[in-house]
């Protein structure tokens, strides 16, 4: 290789320049011209790399000289390459959006619709609500036998109170579909001791020919509280403040007198109409109010039935259709469309209802 | 309950219309069921003129009359006295309905043919006479012709009140009036004791054969008696609260139930054999013909009144058809009496057979009326069933009140109930509007003797629901609660279930409610072979007589319900109970199950096409499902359950239990219910096991910072070795390095001997402290070929 010398450096160096305004980086037409340009100076064996190799050939002071002005060479080209390839780049995107723009309004990929039943949907709002005032989930069976089901509630055999439910008996003596929610209020305060504050959400039953109104199936959300001066005002409260929640803010509550025999006194509360605000329509048959649950002061006997002292302890109960509430809130007119379990019917109720 | 408001405003003086009694009733716990409206009872009647007046040429007290109503003249046989040329009078016409369903037909009286009648004021329904017999004599005004019913308008309110079994004593126009006059503050207008002649004769001896079921026995002879129809002003009372009339004498019982609530009977006297009335209990064999003609087997529990030879009637219930009261009875038995709650109730029950009677008395009567029925019945009798009626005095057995215990309660208690600050003087005046006896003792403990009416009222709590009823619920306040703060918790099955249900809707399939009950015949299809089926006693169809032993049965009928409807794809499950008998009583479990047929979702316009369900998608579905449970196993089955296809599902093991299966529908099940075409698949799996699972703790594992290296490796194998098989060998090698396998292709067909399979592994090698060289990765892939090809016989493709 031959000597390295000054002139043959500065005589390298006006080649490079040279052949730099030949090839600047900013004619560059595309990203492939661009990189060749890279690679014929800044390449492993580019002229600018040759170039700065050879300095160290050179004197000290040639070399302070020198070496500073190839350095800021190769500053200013990196620089200029960056930057055409930035631009260069920027206009391929351009192009490419261009062609392939896609039509945003085509329908997505498609996934499986899959929904909670809205009936499910309907006891899990009430449950939350519920568990938000701390009440905790109970749970019980669906075949009752006749004394959790009646007798443990204040209902002894040969009852009048046992027309108001119409009942399916099994075969098996002594066992029924249970009516009500209400035995689940027996069997927590047999196991547990007051205070106590518990719902129960299930599946009841009763005897009665399905219409669109009527289901011989259908749910309840039960709700006990016992604890000590527990009153009629307590139950006011409490369920006023659920319909609250359930229905808004605005929501007017009715108590009046009704009658069970596990609670006295007993109320039934209704709602104002959530469609006329009060002033009558057919759903409130013109009345202004819509009948919503059932609730009362535990009845003494109901405690004497699982060895609480009803004069140490006292409560109330309380149970809301389900179906009721569901079908007001989302325009079901027929009871029986729970239950058919068309697809059509199911996909409808996305969890935002709740 | 039919209520009659003008007859309730005959013991209460009511100001309100009937509209506004109904909007108040359901404030003190009275539900209205419906309101109508009632006419007069009659129909053709219009108002005519009286032209002239002849003497009748058979009889001396009647007359014809010559009447005009406008459009014709009518020629009218009338008996009255206070008739006169020129009075505008009620005539009706041939065809005319009178009240208690009397028509008017062309009839000749004495003779003389009579084209209509002309009416009484009674005998048009409209009320007691005040002429003493004559004719009504319209307005002079009144244009002729007018239909003087529609004239009218409606003459009564009639609202339909729900009364609970807890208020017999509300089950009676006075009882309800009562009721009422405590609520507003009325005077009641109390029973007027009815008129009776002197008593004559005497009455048949009573023997009751148990004191507890027939605590109070009444009974009285009436002679002398016409039996007829009822005046019109009665007939018109009972129809409108929706009794039929029937004679008098019945009528007159009826009324006296719906007036005061006491049940009466009367036996035709001379129908009843021997010389006494028993209160017994029937004997085994005993049967009845009652007074709906159907007969009726007694049992031991039914409670009878018997002659001398049998019963003859049901006590409480009803009366047997063959001491009826006829048109040719002349004397009557009449029965007023208290019977137990609980043995009327029963022997109702036994014998299918319910009435207005047995209804009250399962209630509870109100033993202190006994008498007061039994005698205004007789006043009403003596003045209704003929001018020479005579009754005896009455015969009576057993006590005339029951014993109540006071109920000893203090205001603050009952404030104390109801969370209310009713005022003392409030709450004792209500309390005195039900018991005018309401003593005030020391330390303000007042003593209060309930009514022999009011049997529901025992309790300071019982009191306490009149003071909130009668006082206003409005008046108690709503009160939010201190809150204790115990945390609130679930049952651990319901946390369960809500997982899975979240789950599942997340997965893709949509939530069904299906009924507890299934028909056999659905239940034979599925399960022909089941014996532990529980069954309903008194189901409401044949389609629900059992209690389901699987959820799956009822998507089977939605799936195949909505194919019917057009819908291509259905991905359904339900959360819920199934029931079977074990031997040691009803086992109740709750289950999920689901049916998946048809594509995954709906279709897509792009290449990418979806897939339609099958197996491996189910399986997908079960196993993120249970992803948490530790040691579980699938394990193929072949029979077991007759919904599973044998040669395609897999049961779920656990170290606690079967957990469920799943797989495809036995082809069979498919083709009962139309799903043949369709590949659906299905699985079933017991939440109460699935509760009690310890679900995994997931603890961190570290992964490596260096690169992995990653290998495909197509192998052939027979294809009757399991895939499991496979990747059991590539375990057995105990390759630290190998992180993960997995099956990216499964292909037979061209390159790939008969009866083989290809199947392609990505195997994934790494370390964490240290990235692997080619030579250790090769090193590890001859070592898994060896032991595939030496264990399986596999060949590297």
């Amino acid at each position: 290789m031959a000597k390295v010398t000054r002139n043959s450096w500065d005589g390298a160096y006006a080649k490079l320049e040279s052949a730099l305004k030949s090839a600047a980086p900013t004619d560059a037409k595309a990203l492939a011209g661009l990189e060749k340009i890279r690679l014929r100076f800044l390449g492993r064996k580019g002229l600018l790399t040759e170039l700065l190799k050879k300095l160290k050939d050179l004197s000290l002071e040639e070399r302070r000289e020198l070496g500073p002005k190839a350095q800021a060479l190769r500053a200013s080209l990196d620089e200029k390459i960056a930057a055409r390839k930035a631009a260069l780049e920027a206009r391929a995107d351009e192009a490419a959006l261009a062609q392939t723009a896609l039509d945003l309004t085509l329908p997505p990929f498609p996934r499986a619709r899959g929904r909670l039943h809205p009936l499910t949907q309907t006891m899990q709002e009430m449950a939350k609500i519920f568990s938000l005032m701390g009440f905790s989930w109970a749970d019980g069976p669906l075949v009752e036998t006749e004394y959790y089901n009646f007798e443990a509630l204040n209902i002894p055999a040969h009852h009048p109170a046992r027309d108001l439910q119409d009942t399916f008996y099994l075969e098996d003596p002594g066992l029924v579909m249970r009516t009500h929610t209400s035995p689940v209020q027996i069997r927590v305060m047999e196991s547990n001791r007051p205070p106590l504050r518990i719902i129960c959400p299930g599946r009841v039953f009763r005897n009665e020919e399905v219409d669109a109104t009527h289901s011989a199936v259908f749910h309840q959300v039960e709700g006990l509280v016992v604890d000590k001066n527990i009153s009629f005002a307590d139950l006011k409260g409490t369920l006023d403040q659920f319909l609250k929640r359930l229905f808004g803010p605005t929501t007017r509550t009715r108590f009046i007198p009704s009658y069970f025999p596990f609670t006295e006194p007993s109320a039934q509360v209704d709602v104002g109409c959530l469609f006329c605000a009060g002033s009558g329509c057919g759903v409130c048959k013109q009345s202004g109010w819509i009948e919503m649950l059932g609730a009362g002061v535990v009845n003494p006997n109901v405690f004497k039935a699982v060895n609480y002292d009803p004069q140490a302890w006292s409560g109330f109960a309380f149970g809301i259709g389900v179906e009721r509430v569901a079908m007001l809130r989302l325009g079901v007119k027929d009871i029986r469309s729970f239950y058919e379990n068309d697809i059509r019917f199911l996909n409808q109720f996305y969890e935002s209802i709740v | 309950m039919k209520v009659s408001y003008s007859w309730l405003k005959e013991y209460l003086p009511l100001e309100m219309s009937a509209g506004d009694l109904a909007e108040r009733l359901p404030m003190i716990g009275f539900e209205v069921a419906g309101q109508t409206s009632r006419g007069p009872g009659f129909s053709g009647v219009v108002a005519a003129q009286i032209l002239a007046i002849a003497k009748h040429p058979n009889a001396d007290r009647l007359s014809l009359c010559m009447v005009d109503d406008g459009k014709r003249k009518f020629s009218v046989v009338c008996g009255a006295g206070n008739i006169a040329v020129g009075q505008k009078i009620p005539l009706a016409k041939i065809g005319a309905l009178l009240p208690g369903g009397r028509q008017i037909t062309r009839a000749k009286i004495r003779g003389v043919e009579s084209e209509g009648m002309i009416c009484s004021s009674e005998e048009l329904g409209l009320g007691a006479q005040s002429n003493g017999g004559g004719i009504l004599v319209m307005d002079p005004q009144t244009e002729l012709g007018l239909d003087v019913s529609r004239s009218l308008g409606p003459v009564d309110e009639i609202l339909d009140i729900e009364i609970s079994p807890n208020r017999p004593d509300c089950l009676s126009h006075f009882g309800l009036a009562r009721e009422l006059a405590a609520y507003f503050r009325l005077p009641l207008i109390p029973l007027a004791a009815p008129e009776l002649k002197t008593p004559q004769g005497s009455c048949l001896p009573v023997r009751v054969a148990d004191a507890q079921a027939c605590p109070r026995y009444l009974g009285r002879i009436l002679t002398n008696l016409k039996i007829g129809p009822s005046p019109g002003w009665l007939a018109l009372k009972l129809e409108a609260v929706g009794l039929r009339p029937i004679n008098n004498l019945v009528d007159i019982t009826n009324y006296i139930l719906m007036d005061i609530g006491q049940p009466l009977h009367a036996f035709d006297l001379d129908l009843l054999a021997g010389t006494q009335i028993a209160v017994r209990f029937a004997s085994e064999g005993e049967t009845i013909k009652a007074l709906d003609n159907k007969d009726y087997a007694l049992t031991p529990s039914c409670l009878v009144i018997a002659d001398a030879e049998k019963p003859v009637a049901v006590a409480g219930v009803m009366g047997g058809l063959e001491s009826a009261v006829t048109v040719k009875t002349t004397r009557a038995f009449l029965e007023s009496a208290y019977f137990d709650p609980i043995v009327v109730r029963k022997t109702s029950a036994a014998l299918r057979l319910r009435s207005d009677s047995s209804y009250r008395f399962e209630r509870g009567a109100d033993i202190a009326m006994v008498e007061t029925a039994s005698e205004r019945a007789a006043g009403l009798i003596l003045k209704l069933c003929g001018k020479d009626a005579q009754a005896s005095p009455p015969l009576n057995v057993g006590k005339e009140r029951a014993e109540t215990a006071p109920i000893l309660v203090t205001t603050s208690r009952i404030n104390e109930i109801l969370g209310a600050d009713f005022p003392d003087e409030a709450i004792t005046s209500t309390l005195r509007s039900i018991d005018p006896g309401l003593e005030e003792r020391a330390g303000k403990t007042l003593h209060f003797s309930p009514p022999s009416c009011r049997r529901d009222l025992a309790t300071a709590w019982d009191l306490s629901e009149e003071i909130g009823r009668l006082l206003g619920y409005e008046h108690i306040p709503a009160k939010i609660s201190s809150v204790a703060l115990r945390p609130s918790r679930a049952a651990p099955g319901q946390t369960i279930a809500e997982r899975c249900r979240q789950r599942l809707a997340a997965l893709g399939l949509c939530e069904a409610y299906n009924y507890d009950f299934l028909s056999e015949k659905l239940l034979r299809m599925a399960r022909p072979d089941d014996k532990n089926l529980a069954r309903i006693a008194n189901p409401l169809s044949e389609d629900w007589t059992t209690l389901r032993p699987t959820l799956l049965i009822g998507l089977l009928q939605n799936a195949a319900a909505n194919l019917n409807r057009g819908t291509k794809s259905v991905r359904l499950f339900e959360l819920g109970k199934t029931y079977r008998k074990t031997p040691s009583g009803l086992e109740e479990r709750a289950r999920a199950a689901a049916i998946l047929l048809g594509p995954v979702a709906p279709p897509f316009w792009g290449p990418q096409k979806i897939r339609r369900n099958d197996f491996y998608d189910t399986k997908g579905v079960v196993l993120d499902l249970l992803a948490y449970i530790p040691g579980l196993a699938l394990v193929p089955f072949k029979a077991c359950d007759p919904l599973f296809h044998p040669g395609a599902s897999l049961r779920l093991s656990t170290p606690k239990g079967v957990l469920g299966a799943l797989g495809l529908l036995h082809p069979p099940i498919a083709r009962a219910w139309g799903l043949e075409r369709e590949n659906a698949s299905i699985f079933e799996l017991d939440l109460d096991l699935l509760a009690e699972l310890e679900p995994a703790r997931f603890q961190f594992s570290p992964y490596s910072r260096h690169p992995s290296a990653a290998r495909d490796l197509s192998v052939v194998v027979d294809k009757k070795i399991p895939y499991a098989d496979v990747a059991a060998v590539l375990r057995g090698c105990a390759i630290a390095e190998l992180k993960s396998l997995e099956l990216v292709d499964l292909f037979e067909g061209r390159g790939v001997p008969k009866g083989k399979q290809s199947l392609t592994l990505r195997l994934t090698f790494g370390r964490l402290d240290r990235a692997l060289t080619d030579v250790e990765v090769n090193a590890a892939v001859e070592k898994i070929l060896a032991a595939l090809k030496s264990e399986l016989k596999a060949v590297l493709r």
